[in-house]
């Protein structure tokens, strides 16, 4: 029970912290939106009046406050840059990125998985040396040229020209892998050779264990060592990745996705948030983020329990 | 997975207008594609600010005017109005009647869902929303102490139940403007997103969220609004006003070969549904176009070389006049970079002599600069360079106009230099400010390089970068930036909005950013302001430009000439400019049959 | 005496002649892998690169807009201009010295923050120390970055630093969280416990004889610091939020991204490239390291 409440308290916290130093963040060092909203030959009234509507005049704490207490009700407002709800763009936005990003993180996790099982069972033979080889290789090409790259080679008439170039009018099962099909290469290509190299090490690290050698001398096959015993004994870590990347993969990664390919989700609404000063949007984006961050880390306890039952 | 096909196929594009849509009769179901190369922000007309939103904003509302579709030069005509305003005598009251029968989109805001008539109070409604805090409004420069009274009902507490005495609705279909002084472009302003009317039951239900939920009257409702692209739908309740090729200008000798006769006395909106894809990057817009994914775009310039076949008439490739019609237009606006004339660096100067030095250090730098070089690298060459701020869109340009101001004079600008005692030690840092983007930053890279040839040290021009647009408006509207590179677009065909940039009490945070201060020119300014189009006026702003020219007060400038490309297929000519967004109702896309959208 | 340990797979080794301390044998084992010594010449040639265009040598024509548009390869230069007809070459190679700037300034101070935080967390570990720290990476870890960068960079009023410091404060919970589970282990060694029964104070504790014993984590970790700046300004600049005046990749790729459709490959392929090089280089060196020091793991 205290172990719950202990848990519970530090994901207040950190939720307390994350949206204080975003806030504090967003409000001294943010755009000043005024500047947008304002027509041409504003006069000064006029600024000032737009940015009484905005809240700027107020003192940072009251602020503060009612941002947790929006945070607390839900209550999160409307975008001062277009009038929406910020809940209603959630709902019309988050659904989007996770169909973006999941196929391609699902993915790549699970070729990361094979791949580096594949590697760790041949190790130090040619197909590992060609495997960690390419996986190095991976690691070293940025993102952007990806993208760009993939656009060009799959999308356009100067390459294979299959698939659309940018938006998301998915309204049924084949256009939606018709959508999906190229942010998920790129996303696949990226990731692919850290996962693999990080699932490799751990495979490496827990065959070179004592009780693995043991199943060997009792003769077990190579595979079904490998499937039934090192996997199941690394579900620890591979869970613990796969826990703590969602955050980093899909809401960071999907911003330059969207971005590039237009799709409306919620990495691209975020950006422009951030480089317009929305302040609404941005409070929920990061106290949503902060509180999703703090969900993920009780599931990871709790599946690690579910796992491994030595973990207390 | 599967949880995630779950939430795409509920988040998906509401398509069920399409079948109950095909009201075209013979003409099965429309589809026009429009890519925008920017995104509008709100659909609210009061903040119709930028071209994006004011495209919207014309066709999911009535404004009272509109420009002739095919005229050129742009002329105005009655859109919601009945006809032309009558105007008093010492031009102070414009009377404006409104058309019978039109009416509002059906929409929960009203009883009964509903939408009930347009009344000429609805448009006083509109005008007053700019004037009102709380609808956080970016139009009410245009009508600023201008209208009798509107102010001061700002002033009481913007109670819309209040009268404003200038701005009445007479009855039902009559308007009245009552103004302070003449106003000459007050139908010009009648024809903006701004004015356009919307109805006070829609903007009390929605609230804030009205900006996303547009209830008008005008062609087209909308179906979807998000980030990437807006789809508006035939409004059923649009009144039927038969297609006059000759009223709207048709001119047979530029103008056949659009496939525009084909359309003569059919009512628009002629397509039933108009998809708009807002695709700022230059390269994924492009694709699109090739792809066949959108059937109108701007070219980028970094393609003009692979589009264009001449340059001087523009003429498209062989393989793509095939598949696309063109048009060359000049920008209705120009680009110009402004010194902050309030910078004692390189402004004015208290000291008479210390005030001749810095004019003569901006002569040699507006004459270091290489025009024809900023023409060729960054629009192809074929944008147009003009002396001043009279940009040649305009009726008031003159084309005999001596050019030497904007031509290279390396000489002429190095013998300033030496004649008043600058020299490459005592040369102020010149901070040149922009939004940090990849064009931008190449343009500063290009001025530095023009000032290395009349010695300006490579560090003594800095670049002063901000990330948004936002705050380079920012700091250049609180006089924070040396020289500022901006872009106007004209509010209107008459050069009284370019001239209005230079006008003393205009200054910032006003849109006179140069700060410039001129008796002179302030003087003609208050003459000219108040005076119809005339030879007198315009010789009067040919003046007003000398004296800016003379000042150096700005390096200005260059309209650009915009590349659009469409396909054959459609029947339209459309139009980017400030008259932009009206020529979506005559955009026929043809039958493609009843799988609508799928080009491909 | 043969070295070896349980679980150390047997590999060739030159039978060893006498008894090499631990670092020598490190040392070795570096030498001895191949691609790891590719990798260090490669970031060798780029850092001498970084170094010619620091003092004056090299890239010094990188803004002079003096050659044709979108000149193809030639005498006068080599990878052919740009749009305002900038030398490539010149920029590319200029850009070297922009990566190392970064890489550096990141690397170096992100992995000493973490050291000096992970130590201290680990030191004074289940208390009010520890507890702060850990709650201060979490903190870190769940601010978009982007909002973070956005933020110092408008902070910063478009100073040059802006960039670097927000990497250098979000880079270094890695390190931190590293650094602070290995001085966990090495709490319970028996020379700290001898150390601190002398009454030796915790800081020279930590400083003579703790944080030395990290050195492996803080060398690879500084390493992987040093990719993921490149990668990081590569994304910023592309955004607009990098590299403010100067020239680097990913203004390059930022140009590029006009130009490709229209044929010209030369910006994006000279980015592309030299930037593959050099992320290759650094990782199989970071690879050649990690396994160096841990031989379990790599590939024998």
């Amino acid at each position: 029970m205290s172990y719950t409440l202990r848990k519970a308290l530090q994901g207040l916290l950190l939720i307390l912290g994350v949206t204080f130093i975003s806030f504090l963040l967003m409000v001294w060092f943010g755009p000043d939106q005024t500047y947008t909203l304002i027509g041409k030959n504003a006069t000064p009234a006029q600024i000032q009046e737009v940015r009484q509507t905005l809240g700027y005049d107020r003192h940072f704490l009251a602020r503060y406050a009612d941002y947790l207490v929006e945070l607390l009700t839900l209550d999160l407002g409307a975008s001062t840059s277009s009038g929406e709800p910020v809940s209603g763009m959630l709902a019309r936005t988050v659904p989007v990125t996770l169909a973006l990003m999941l196929p391609g993180f699902v993915l790549g996790n699970l070729l990361g998985v094979t791949l580096g099982m594949a590697a760790a069972r041949r190790r130090g033979q040619w197909s590992d040396r060609l495997i960690s080889g390419l996986s190095v290789t991976g690691m070293s090409i940025s993102f952007l040229i990806i993208i760009i790259a993939f656009q060009v080679l799959l999308c356009t008439p100067y390459g294979l020209d299959l698939f659309p170039v940018r938006g998301w009018q998915v309204t049924d099962l084949p256009s939606y892998l018709r959508y999906v099909a190229v942010p998920s290469f790129a996303l696949i290509f990226v990731t692919l050779g850290y996962n693999t190299r990080f699932y490799r090490a751990v495979f490496v690290e827990e065959s070179a264990r004592d009780h693995i050698r043991t199943a060997h001398a009792f003769g077990a096959s190579p595979a079904v060592v490998m499937w039934k015993h090192v996997l199941k004994n690394s579900m620890v870590p591979i869970i613990t990745r796969i826990m703590f990347s969602i955050p980093l993969v899909i809401i960071s990664g999907s911003l330059l996705i969207e971005s590039y390919f237009g799709i409306p989700g919620v990495g691209k609404i975020t950006f422009e948030a951030i480089t317009n000063g929305d302040q609404p949007v941005l409070k929920a984006v990061v106290g949503l983020t902060a509180a999703a961050f703090v969900l993920i880390q009780l599931a990871a306890d709790l599946l690690y329990r579910a796992v491994d039952p030595r973990v207390a | 997975m599967f949880l995630g096909l779950g939430l795409v196929l509920a988040a998906c594009d509401d398509d069920s207008e399409r079948g109950a849509g095909a009201t075209g009769g013979a003409h099965g179901f429309s589809v026009y594609r429009h890519a925008m190369d920017g995104a509008p922000s709100s659909l609210d007309p009061a903040q119709a600010s930028n071209i994006y939103a004011n495209f919207l904003a014309v066709n999911l509302y009535d404004t009272l005017y509109r420009y002739k579709y095919l005229a050129r030069p742009y002329q105005l005509e009655p859109n919601l109005a009945d006809g032309m305003p009558q105007v008093s005598a010492d031009g102070l009251i414009h009377t404006i009647r409104i058309k019978p029968g039109v009416h509002f989109v059906d929409d929960a805001a009203f009883p009964e869902g509903k939408g009930r008539a347009v009344r000429a109070e609805d448009f006083v409604y509109s005008i007053k929303r700019h004037f009102d805090p709380v609808a956080r409004a970016q139009g009410a420069w245009l009508w600023q102490g201008r209208i009798v009274g509107l102010d001061t009902w700002k002033a009481n507490g913007a109670n819309y139940d209040e009268d404003v005495p200038g701005l009445r609705a007479l009855d039902e279909r009559t308007i009245q403007i009552q103004l302070i002084s003449p106003f000459p472009q007050l139908t010009h302003t009648l024809a903006q997103g701004f004015a356009a009317v919307v109805p006070r039951e829609a903007v009390d239900h929605y609230g804030a969220e009205f900006a996303v939920r547009p209830v008008g009257s005008g062609p087209y409702r909308l179906s979807s609004f998000d980030s990437a692209r807006a789809v508006l739908i035939r409004n059923e309740k649009f009144r039927k006003e038969p297609f006059d090729l000759e009223a709207e200008g048709f001119d047979p000798a530029s103008q056949s070969g659009l496939g525009l006769e084909r359309l003569a006395d059919r009512a628009p909106p002629f397509s039933d549904r108009i998809e708009v894809e807002f695709i700022a990057e230059d390269a994924a817009r492009w694709n699109a176009l090739i792809a066949g994914e959108v059937d109108f775009a701007k070219v980028p310039v970094s393609q003009f070389d692979s589009v264009l076949e001449t340059r001087d008439p523009p003429t498209l490739k062989p393989h793509l006049a095939q598949r696309f019609n063109l048009a060359a237009n000049l920008e209705s606006g120009f680009v110009r970079t402004d010194f902050n004339m309030d910078d004692r660096r390189v402004g004015y100067h208290p000291d008479p002599d210390q005030d001749a030095r810095n004019r003569a250090l901006r002569c040699a730098i507006v004459k270091a600069f290489d025009w024809d070089r900023r023409n060729e690298i960054f629009y192809y060459g074929i944008g147009r360079v003009f002396p001043g701020i009279i940009p040649p869109v305009a009726p008031e340009f003159d084309p005999e106009q001596d050019d030497s101001p904007v031509r290279r004079d390396l000489d002429g600008a190095l013998a300033l230099l030496s004649a008043f005692g600058w020299n490459a030690g005592n040369l102020p840092v010149l901070e040149y400010g922009y939004t940090s983007s990849v064009t931008e930053r190449q343009m500063f890279e290009q001025f530095r390089s023009f000032m290395a040839d009349i010695g300006y040290p490579q560090d003594k021009i800095r670049s002063l970068t901000f990330a948004t647009y936002g705050d380079y408006a920012r700091a250049y509207l609180n006089r924070e930036v040396m020289l500022a590179t901006t872009a106007w677009t004209m509010d209107y065909p008459d050069a009284e909005n370019t001239m209005q940039l230079f006008f003393g009490p205009n200054a910032s945070p006003g849109s006179n950013t140069a700060n410039y201060n001129n008796e002179e020119f302030n003087r003609l300014y208050r003459a000219s302001a108040t005076m119809q189009p005339s030879p007198l006026r315009t010789a009067m702003f040919r003046n007003m430009n000398r004296l800016v020219i003379d000042d150096c007060a700005t390096i200005s400038g260059i309209s650009r000439t915009l590349i659009l490309l469409w396909r054959r297929e459609v029947a339209v000519l459309p139009d980017r400019s400030f008259v932009g967004g009206f020529f979506f109702r005559f955009a026929d896309a043809g039958d493609v049959g009843a799988t609508g959208s799928e080009a491909r | 005496m043969i070295s070896s340990s349980a679980g150390y797979a047997a590999r060739e080794v030159p039978a060893p002649t006498r008894d090499r301390g631990a670092a020598e044998r490190i040392w070795v084992r570096l030498r001895d892998d191949r691609s790891g010594m590719i990798g260090l010449v490669v970031v060798g040639l780029f850092l001498a690169v970084a170094a010619a265009v620091w003092l004056g040598l090299a890239g010094q024509g990188w803004s002079a807009a003096d050659g044709g548009r979108w000149e193809p390869a030639g005498p006068q230069h080599w990878f052919g201009t740009n749009v305002l007809g900038q030398d490539v070459f010149q920029r590319a190679i200029y850009s070297v010295r922009t990566a190392f700037e970064i890489g550096l300034a990141v690397a170096l101070l992100s992995t000493a923050l973490g050291a000096a935080l992970g130590a201290l967390a680990g030191w004074y570990s289940h208390g009010w120390v520890d507890g702060t720290v850990l709650w201060l990476m979490g903190v870190l870890d769940s601010i978009p970055f982007f909002l973070f960068v956005a933020a110092v960079a408008y902070a910063m009023q478009g100073q040059p630093w802006a960039m670097h410091l927000a990497m250098i404060a979000t880079f270094w919970t890695t390190t931190g969280r590293l650094v602070r589970a290995e001085v966990m282990k090495l709490k319970t060694r028996e020379f700290v416990l001898a150390a601190r029964s002398i009454g030796l104070p915790a800081p020279l504790i930590l400083a003579r004889h703790v944080l030395p014993n990290t050195v492996h984590i803080l060398l690879v970790q500084s390493t992987i610091a040093f990719v993921a700046a490149i990668k990081t300004e590569v994304i910023l600049s592309f955004l607009g939020l990098g590299v403010q005046d100067g020239v680097s990749w990913g203004l390059m790729l930022a140009e590029s991204t006009q130009e490709v459709l229209a044929g010209h490959f030369n910006n994006f392929l000279a980015a592309s490239v030299m930037l593959f090089a050099l992320l290759m280089g650094f990782n199989l060196l970071a690879d050649a390291l990690q396994d160096a020091f841990d031989p379990r793991q790599g590939t024998p």
